[in-house]
């Protein structure tokens, strides 16, 4: 079954559209990520135009992280005041990124900068998540809490360079004082990846608040998340009304699939362990990676490319 | 059926008033005045019903209104290929097809191919920058190779067939992403290589329904949409979140 997009101005199979969803959703449920990094390559894979894969995919992730937010919300795992300084952060980086991809999608570089970013961030991440979880199963599943203690010792440099800036504040939910300007410079930087790569940033945040902001994890996955949900809200927003390329009838299609694949993904983490779990999202990033990785190596078909104006 | 009995009817009324500065009555009807991109809108078919009064190829000719269009070479930089330099082509269809009878080149020849713009190489294209001749030729071929690759521009020696030696029809699938705005349906007559008949009829293709309406909204309102529709998507995300969720295990159980 097919169905116009009237933003992409191009026609797209429902199931594969409803599919992506699922798997993202799926993939979300399972290892606990947004599946911004993979729900923007697949579209693109998809024929989307790329400015409309990024914003659509922000508007998404909204709608997604929306539930899950209200659940973080009422358990009281919201770090409200971290929060409200990683939002003003990442809707500032936010704004910037939105006209950042604009200048790129003038410039005709737009596609390019995403791919880039794809290939640096996934492949890095990608490499040292299944780094990571290999020695974990090897190990017979102690391998994570080890390289979890061996990797927040060298943090105390960072800290110790952050409790000389200015604007020391306290935040009393997550039990930790540090500048303002870290949590503020956090989420510019998040911000700025949302808007050129239309993903919501958890899996640079959450490490960093673990880390190196020495957060406690429950208060990191809730924040996270509030966080996630108001910046690829404010993006989503700006995208809309900077780059008209929020597609309204591709992104409920993606809301539709993410959240049965979030709840099928959700019952099915219980079962399996977690450091098997990280592994099939290390494949999956990697995997993703390595095709992006292709298409900048492997010598096109066709070096001409067209995009016709749609008026 | 009763859509092709229709234009016949038509058809052969217009018959009565053949226009004056055509040397062989033609006429040609197209089913529909109007193709409309709804929510399920994956292309159109169309037919053209004609109407000549004798034995004659006919080349029909649909062009649809001008588009601008963005190309983009890659190069090579290192082990990488990336996005290189970019120019705009103007001033073509967005749209052009062909359709005849039997193959256009022996029907007619060359110069009168190129005379009435049946050639679809021959569109002339506007490439901006201005660039010199060699590296503007480039981009032009390219600009064509595209769009016959996907779609746009594309000739068919056997989309018109002929009933007898008076009636035809035109099958013209028209592909999706169709831009908006009024198309040209020009039929020619052709006798021993010469154009005897010419007509012109036209068709509109606009963005119907939902479609239409989201169009507009994300363009003249683009920041009131976007905060509406963004927050239409967290409602409908908690919606669904609150829908209580069971697998098959767990209604056995």
């Amino acid at each position: 079954m097919e169905l116009f997009l009237p933003i992409a101005h191009m026609d797209v199979n429902v199931v594969l559209i409803l599919l992506y969803g699922g798997l993202v959703g799926f993939l979300s449920g399972l290892v606990g990520v947004g599946g911004g990094f993979l729900i923007t390559p697949l579209l693109i894979f998809t024929g989307i135009p790329p400015i409309v894969a990024v914003s659509s995919g922000a508007a998404q992730m909204a709608g997604t992280a929306a539930g899950a937010s209200h659940l973080h919300w009422r358990y009281g795992n919201i770090d409200l005041k971290m929060g409200a300084v990683l939002l003003a952060g990442s809707w500032l980086g936010g704004g910037f990124g939105v006209y950042l991809a604009r200048v790129l999608v003038r410039a005709g570089q737009f596609a390019n900068m995403v791919v880039f970013l794809y290939v640096v961030l996934l492949g890095f991440i990608g490499v040292s998540m299944l780094i990571e979880s290999l020695r974990a199963i090897l190990r017979g599943g102690t391998g994570a809490a080890v390289h979890a203690q061996g990797t927040a010792a060298p943090g105390s440099p960072i800290r110790a360079w952050a409790a000389r800036l200015p604007w020391q504040t306290s935040f009393p939910a997550s039990g930790v004082r540090m500048s303002a300007a870290v949590p503020l410079a956090l989420g510019a930087f998040v911000g700025v990846m949302t808007s050129l790569m239309g993903v919501g940033g958890g899996f640079i945040m959450v490490p960093v608040m673990i880390y190196i902001l020495k957060m406690p994890t429950r208060i990191v996955v809730g924040t996270s998340l509030f966080q996630l949900l108001f910046t690829t809200a404010a993006v989503s927003i700006m995208q809309a009304g900077v780059n008209h390329s929020v597609d309204p009838v591709l992104v409920v299609l993606l809301i539709l699939g993410s959240v049965f694949g979030t709840k099928l993904g959700a019952r099915l983490g219980t079962r399996l362990p977690a450091e098997k779990l990280r592994l099939i999202l290390a494949l999956v990033v990697v995997a993703v990676a390595v095709k992006m990785i292709a298409t900048l190596v492997v010598p096109p078909g066709e070096i001409y490319d067209m995009t016709i104006e749609v008026r | 059926m009763a859509r092709r009995l229709r234009c016949l009817v038509l058809v052969w009324s217009c018959l009565s008033g053949i226009p004056s500065w055509a040397d062989e009555p033609l006429v040609v009807v197209p089913d529909t005045q109007q193709v409309d991109i709804k929510m399920d809108f994956t292309g159109a078919d169309l037919k053209a019903v004609g109407s000549m009064r004798g034995p004659a190829d006919v080349i029909i000719k649909v062009v649809a209104p001008q588009g601008e269009a963005t190309l983009s070479r890659e190069i090579k930089f290192g082990p990488f290929w990336i996005g290189g330099d970019k120019v705009k082509a103007a001033g073509a269809p967005s749209l052009l097809f062909l359709y005849a009878n039997r193959p256009i080149d022996a029907i007619l020849a060359l110069p009168e191919r190129e005379k009435f713009g049946l050639v679809l190489e021959g569109v002339p294209v506007r490439i901006e920058p201005q660039l010199q001749a060699d590296a503007a030729e480039e981009w032009r071929k390219a600009f064509f190779r595209l769009k016959e690759r996907e779609g746009y521009y594309h000739e068919d020696d056997r989309a018109v067939k002929m009933f007898g030696n008076r009636l035809f029809i035109a099958d013209m699938a028209l592909p999706g992403g169709l831009q908006t705005g009024t198309y040209t349906i020009e039929t020619l007559l052709v006798k021993s290589g010469k154009v005897v008949g010419h007509d012109v009829a036209h068709f509109r293709v606009r963005l119907a329904g939902v479609e239409r309406w989201v169009w507009n909204a994300a363009h003249e309102h683009a920041w009131l949409f976007g905060s509406l529709f963004t927050l239409a998507a967290m409602l409908l995300g908690l919606a669904l979140n609150a829908i209580p969720f069971r697998t098959r295990r767990d209604a056995r159980t």
